[in-house]
């Protein structure tokens, strides 16, 4: 009988699984870098922990044994564990959490991390502590309502209203946001609204 | 236990200082980190380690180097930065003034 192995490279060292291990290796694997999401830097995480697994599977592997099996990567795996982020809570928090956390005294301003055009809605919804979702859907349909006369109000606002400052661990900021608000900060320095949120005399 | 889910953020929170207590001790790898805290309340895995000593790195606490080992690839070797260094004997401070305060009320 022969077994089929798979050669893998885990980051310097190569090793052969079965077909079994291999599976769940690539779950862990999976699963690790999901649970990174909004680690800044996930891969040199991912690269150590594949070194992790080749030792641990190597050191598990009996003399003459070439082929890793669920017998060595199983135990290998519990001991390793699974990956926990640092301190700082979850990698990305619900909405729910993150109006919990902003400091009570939020002032007006537009939010471009997580916004979907320009941070408007995010900026409202977190000033008067509501939900987002029903923020912008009440925009749309005020759209609708009024005509499109909405769009104005919008465009006011982006251009008047300041921006929050970018926090470190947020939500990125998407390509239209960023867009929105490299167009605005020209605009405003074309018009000379020099200090954002304050009409020019 | 009641009291359980109360101590494990503390000693969640307690990792990062004992880490850079152990790192600063004299350069490791992450085996040596590992056999460190095994057996006390803060044993720990790979899997939590790697992305601590990450976020360390990238504060500027801590730095590795690569050496070679006689089995196997090389291996990253972690020790404190100059502000680790400084971190880590504000925290060790810190931690006296809190051991103190505590010790202090109640009696």
């Amino acid at each position: 009988m022969e077994r089929i192995a798979t050669t893998v490279r885990l980051n310097r060292s190569v090793l052969q699984f079965d077909d079994a291990a291999q599976a769940r290796l690539e779950q862990y694997l999976a699963e690790s870098a999901s649970l990174l999401e909004g680690d800044p830097d996930p891969q040199e995480i991912l690269a150590d922990l594949e070194q992790a697994v080749a030792d641990q599977c190597m050191r598990r592997l009996r003399p003459g044994q070439t082929v890793v099996t669920l017998a060595e990567l199983v135990p290998a795996l519990e001991e390793i564990g699974s990956v926990q982020a640092p301190g700082q809570g979850p990698a990305s928090p619900s909405s729910a959490t993150m109006r919990e956390a902003s400091p009570p005294s939020w002032s007006l301003r537009q939010v471009s991390q997580g916004a979907v055009i320009s941070g408007v809605c995010l900026g409202l919804a977190r000033y008067f502590r509501l939900d987002v979702t029903l923020l912008r859907v009440i925009s749309v349909l005020l759209l609708l309502g009024t005509g499109g006369a909405m769009v104005l109000v919008y465009l006011g606002l982006m251009l008047l209203l300041p921006y929050a400052p970018l926090e470190a661990g947020g939500p990125p900021v998407r390509w239209l946001p960023a867009k929105c608000r490299a167009f605005m900060e020209y605009l405003r320095a074309k018009l000379g609204i020099d200090r954002p949120g304050r009409i020019p005399a | 236990m009641a009291a359980e889910s109360k101590l494990a953020p503390i000693r969640k929170g307690l990792l990062e200082f004992l880490v850079l207590k152990i790192v600063g001790a004299k350069s490791v790898y992450v085996p040596d980190i590992l056999r460190h805290l095994a057996g006390t309340e803060f044993a720990t895995q790979e899997g939590t380690l790697y992305p601590l000593l990450s976020k360390l790195r990238r504060e500027d606490l801590v730095q590795y180097e690569w050496k070679e080992s006689d089995a196997g690839p090389p291996r990253k070797y972690y020790r404190l930065t100059d502000t680790g260094r400084a971190q880590l004997a504000a925290l060790d401070d810190y931690w006296n003034l809190i051991n103190r305060t505590i010790a202090n009320f109640g009696h």
